[in-house]
Order: structure tokens, then C-alpha cells, then sequence
């Protein structure tokens, strides 16, 4: 006689993801904290610009002035929201013994990793709209009333984009001891390869084209070209370049967290970090 | 009849907590990958926004990177000891311990401020293969005697903040949003009398403003920071760092033994 099994629990996608996204701050992200947020929305993105500023300043290279190393910082400053924090989640549920029960539960991974993205989509946005607030109030930088809804949507792409990036990197650290490598390399790559500071064109070759694959290259110049006033040929390319990078990153992430997954579970050996 | 107490000399625990901390970097060398990454990219992206104007501002960015280096490996190795002995539940029985807790942290900030000149050395390496000619140093000999210095003086601002960093959660914070104002403030990677004047009281305030001015006139022919000269910036320097370590070991002395004494050190 054969015992009918218990039909599988599974919880709805929306379910999932709504429940994540609510969770995953305040548990693994360490997001709800006031001094978190304080510093990487408001404080963070004016000292990084500050700074740059005076830099540029004082070599008064006019390719790379102080309006054009303002706005490139703001932007760039998106990924200590999108980047570092996104891909510490996995550093946190492996610390926090999380992980084993999460890659056993019947959940759907999309929904269950595309909510932890909710939270930091809203707060790259929040950071880059403080940013270029700085940009505009307090560094001059001109930019026409035109040009504020190009701005917007590029800064939401942008956005959308490099938090699909930090999943991926997320999805990296699932196989590493620690992501925070791995968000150092590329918090502060984008500073050198994606035209944040100075033109592109000044790096080697191979190292433009390492850029380009760095979705905050094409989110930097969405925002430089939204802020000039570009027609919407050149606007359409960059989102469309950006958006492109963006779930690029998410396709990558779901199929790096599957494979790493598998082999955790194969292997037994997701405790080892 | 009670037992002496045994206490070991304070040489001797900041020894065992320097080769502790040289044992757990060796285990887990991650930790020169951050304190490096960051000023190699600061100092190239300074490099080439300063690359057309002149290799005197080159060496604007490999002074700033180079401190800037030092500066995160002393106050991130610094403040991560205390976080990491919260996180393992060491920082209670470590103060509980008759060991000076001064010379725990003494000989963890010793081996940061070591691999920190390590970083430094690095960035100026990086810079230097990336401009692909001979740095053009004035003084080389001079200058390498500052750079060390310049470590001795982050130590030492370490070394206060690392007692701060006892009575509060917040040091990750203090860690990210005071990089960016330390390096604004100091002038790392310009001089600071292009910050609005009423700064310059609070940029002397830190030890290492006093040395990167004084690396500048050393190195950089023509030069015009401080008033006061290459000699003025030596004196305040040697004056600042030591203040520096005298308020650390008054504060640590107070700090240990005001915890002991309450015994609400888990309320931080």
C-alpha cells in the first residue's frame, strides 16, 4: 500500500517576492538603519563630489572640469546603494545561517531574488536624486527644465540596472568566502573605466571596452547626455544600452544563483566560507 | 590570602597582539585587497584628470593616493578590531583581562599602519608604472623618511578614534562618511588652502595634514602651502601626533577602566 504524499506547499510568485522585499532590509541588507541611510544617501554622494571637485579644480583640464567630474560622481555614487549592499546579502544570510534553509525552501528564486532588489532600486534612486540635487544647487550645474524628465528616466534606468548587477555580483559571492571584494573591485572601478571622471577615450582600448560592459558606463552617459539636452536618437541609445546591461545582469544572476545553488546542495558545502 | 595578580608587561601584549593580528591577516590576506583597490583607482582617476596639466600634479596624486592607503588600512583595521572582538564576543573578556588594553590595540594598529605603508608603497608603484617615466621627486631620500612618518601620525589618529570606536556601534559610519571628510580635510590630494579658510582650523587639528604639507614641500619644487614653511610643518607634526597618543592612552585608561567599573560595556 502506497502512502499518499503531503501535496508541496508553494507559496505564490508575488507572495515571494513581496514578502522578500519586505524582509530582506531589514534582516540582511541592515537597511532600516538610520546611519546607513543618512550616510550613503546624503552625506556619502556630497563628500564623494566635494571632493572630486577640488580635484579637478586645481588641474583645470577643461575635458574633465568640475561640472563634468560633479555630475559623473553623482551618478557614480548609485553603487554603494546598488552594489556593495546588494551583493553583502549573501555575505549576511551565509553569517547569519539563512542560506542553507533558503536554498531548500520550495519559494521560486526569481521572485525570491528579485525582492531583495525592491528596497535598493528605491534607495539608488533616493541616492542619485540627492546627488544631483547637489549638482544642480549646489555645484551649478546647468541643466534646463527640458531636460529633467530625459534625466529621470535615465537616473531610473541606471538605477534598475546596477542593482541587477549587484545581484549578479551577489550571485558570485555565493561560491566566495566574502563578497566584499568583490564589491570594493567594482564600487570603485566605476570610477576609473565608465567616463565618471574624465572621458573614456583617455583609458587603453581594452579598458573602454571593460567599461562597457559595466552598466554604470552607459547609465553615466544617459545622465551626462539627458543633463546636455541630447536629442532622443542619442537618449534612446543609451537607455536602451543601459536597460540592456540591466537585465543582461538579472538573466545572469538567476542563472549563477541556479548553478551555484545546485552545486551547494550537490555538494554540501554552502557553510564553507 | 589572595593570589597576585598576574599582569603581563604592556611590550609584551602588544607584541602577542601584533603576531595575533599578523597570524589572522595571513589566515584571511583579503584585507589588503580593499585598503588597496580603493586609493589605486582614487589615485589613477587622479592621475589622469592631472596627467595634462603637468607632472607636478602627478605627484598630487600619488602623495594623496598614497596616504589615502594608509589611511583606510589604520582606520578601517582600526575600527573593524572592534567590531570583529563585538561580533566574536572577544572585546568583553579581552578588557576583563589583566592585559593593557591599550597595548592590544597598540600592537593591531602597529600592524595596520605596517601593510597600510605596504598599500602606499603599492599606489605609488601603480602610479608610477601608469606614467611610465621616473616620478619627479625632489628629494627622494626625504621623502621616503615622510611617507613613514605619515604613517606614525595616521596611527596615532587611529589609535584615538579606535577608543571611541569601544563606546559605540555607529563605527562603520564613522569609518565611511569620515573617509571622504578626512581626505577633504587633510588636503590629500590638494592642498588645503583651497578649502574655504574657516576650515583650516579643523584640518590642523589632524596630524597628517601637517605631514602631507610638508611631503609636498619636500617633493614638489615651487610649492606654496602653509605660511609657516617645511620646518613649521615638521614641528606641528611631531607636536599633533604626539597629543594624539597621549589623549589615546589617557582615553584608553579611562575607557577601560569606566567599563569595568559600570560593567554596561553590551549596552554600546
Amino acid at each position: 500500500m502506497t502512502t499518499p504524499s503531503a501535496p508541496a506547499l508553494r507559496p505564490g510568485w508575488l507572495r515571494v517576492l513581496r514578502t522578500n522585499a519586505e524582509i530582506a532590509p531589514k534582516t540582511t541588507l541592515g537597511f532600516m538603519r538610520f546611519d546607513f541611510i543618512l550616510g550613503m544617501v546624503f552625506i556619502l554622494p556630497f563628500l564623494q563630489m566635494v571632493f572630486f571637485a577640488y580635484v579637478a579644480g586645481l588641474a583645470g583640464n577643461p575635458q574633465a572640469s568640475v561640472a563634468y567630474v560633479v555630475l559623473g560622481n553623482a551618478v557614480a555614487t548609485v553603487t554603494y546603494a546598488s552594489i556593495f549592499s546588494v551583493a553583502q546579502t549573501t555575505d549576511s544570510e551565509k553569517q547569519q545561517g539563512t542560506m542553507e534553509f533558503l536554498l531548500v525552501s520550495p519559494s521560486q528564486r526569481g521572485a525570491l531574488y528579485l525582492g531583495r532588489g525592491v528596497v535598493p532600486v528605491l534607495l539608488s534612486l533616493a541616492t542619485l536624486g540627492a546627488a544631483l540635487s547637489y549638482a544642480v544647487f549646489v555645484f551649478h550645474v546647468p541643466i534646463t527644465w527640458g531636460a529633467v524628465l530625459p534625466a529621470i528616466i535615465s537616473v531610473a534606468l541606471t538605477a534598475g540596472a546596477m542593482v541587477g548587477f549587484g545581484l549578479l555580483l551577489g550571485g558570485v559571492a555565493l561560491y566566495l568566502r566574502t563578497s566584499i571584494i568583490l564589491g570594493n573591485i567594482f564600487l570603485f572601478c566605476g570610477l576609473l573605466l565608465s567616463g565618471v571622471n574624465f572621458p573614456v577615450s583617455y583609458l587603453p582600448f581594452p579598458l573602454q571596452v571593460a567599461g562597457e560592459l559595466f552598466p554604470l558606463t552607459w547609465g553615466v552617459a544617459a545622465v551626462r547626455a539627458a543633463v546636455d539636452g541630447a536629442g532622443i536618437s542619442t537618449l534612446a541609445f543609451y537607455w536602451g544600452m543601459t536597460a540592456l546591461e540591466g537585465v543582461v545582469s538579472y538573466v545572469l544572476a538567476m542563472g549563477l544563483w541556479h548553478v551555484f545553488e545546485e552545486r551547494a546542495r550537490s555538494t554540501g558545502s554552502i557553510v564553507r566560507f | 590570602m589572595s593570589a597576585p595578580v598576574l599582569r603581563p608587561s604592556f611590550g609584551r601584549t602588544m607584541f602577542a597582539s601584533l603576531r595575533l593580528s599578523l597570524h589572522m591577516f595571513l589566515a584571511d590576506p583579503q584585507w589588503v585587497i580593499p585598503s588597496t583597490i580603493a586609493p589605486v583607482m582614487f589615485a589613477l582617476a587622479a592621475f589622469e584628470i592631472y596627467r595634462g596639466s603637468g607632472p607636478l600634479l602627478i605627484l598630487y596624486a600619488v602623495l594623496g593616493a598614497g596616504m589615502m592607503s594608509m589611511w583606510g588600512q589604520t582606520i578601517y583595521g582600526s575600527g573593524w578590531a572592534i567590531w570583529q572582538d563585538r561580533e566574536f564576543g572577544t572585546l568583553e573578556p579581552t578588557l576583563g583581562s589583566p592585559s593593557s588594553y591599550l597595548g592590544v590595540i597598540g600592537g593591531r594598529v602597529i600592524w595596520n599602519a605596517l601593510s597600510g605603508l605596504l598599500g602606499g608603497a603599492i599606489v605609488v608603484l601603480v602610479v608610477g608604472v601608469a606614467y611610465g617615466q621616473p616620478l619627479p621627486f625632489q628629494a627622494p631620500i626625504v621623502f621616503g623618511l615622510l611617507f613613514a612618518f605619515v604613517i606614525l601620525s595616521l596611527a596615532a589618529v587611529g589609535l584615538v578614534l579606535a577608543s571611541i570606536f569601544v563606546y559605540t556601534r555607529y563605527a562603520g559610519f564613522i569609518q565611511n562618511v569620515g573617509e571622504f571628510a578626512f581626505y577633504i580635510g587633510t588636503g590629500a590630494m590638494f592642498p588645503v588652502i583651497l578649502l574655504p579658510f574657516w576650515v583650516t582650523p579643523f584640518s590642523l587639528v589632524f596630524p597628517p595634514t601637517w605631514v602631507i604639507d610638508a611631503l609636498r614641500y619636500a617633493s614638489i619644487p615651487g610649492y606654496h602651502g602653509f605660511a609657516w614653511g617645511f620646518t613649521g610643518d615638521i614641528v606641528g607634526a611631531v607636536v599633533t601626533t604626539a597629543l594624539y597618543v597621549g589623549i589615546a592612552a589617557s582615553v584608553f585608561r579611562r575607557v577601560e577602566r569606566h567599563v569595568l567599573e559600570v560593567g554596561n560595556l553590551d549596552e554600546y
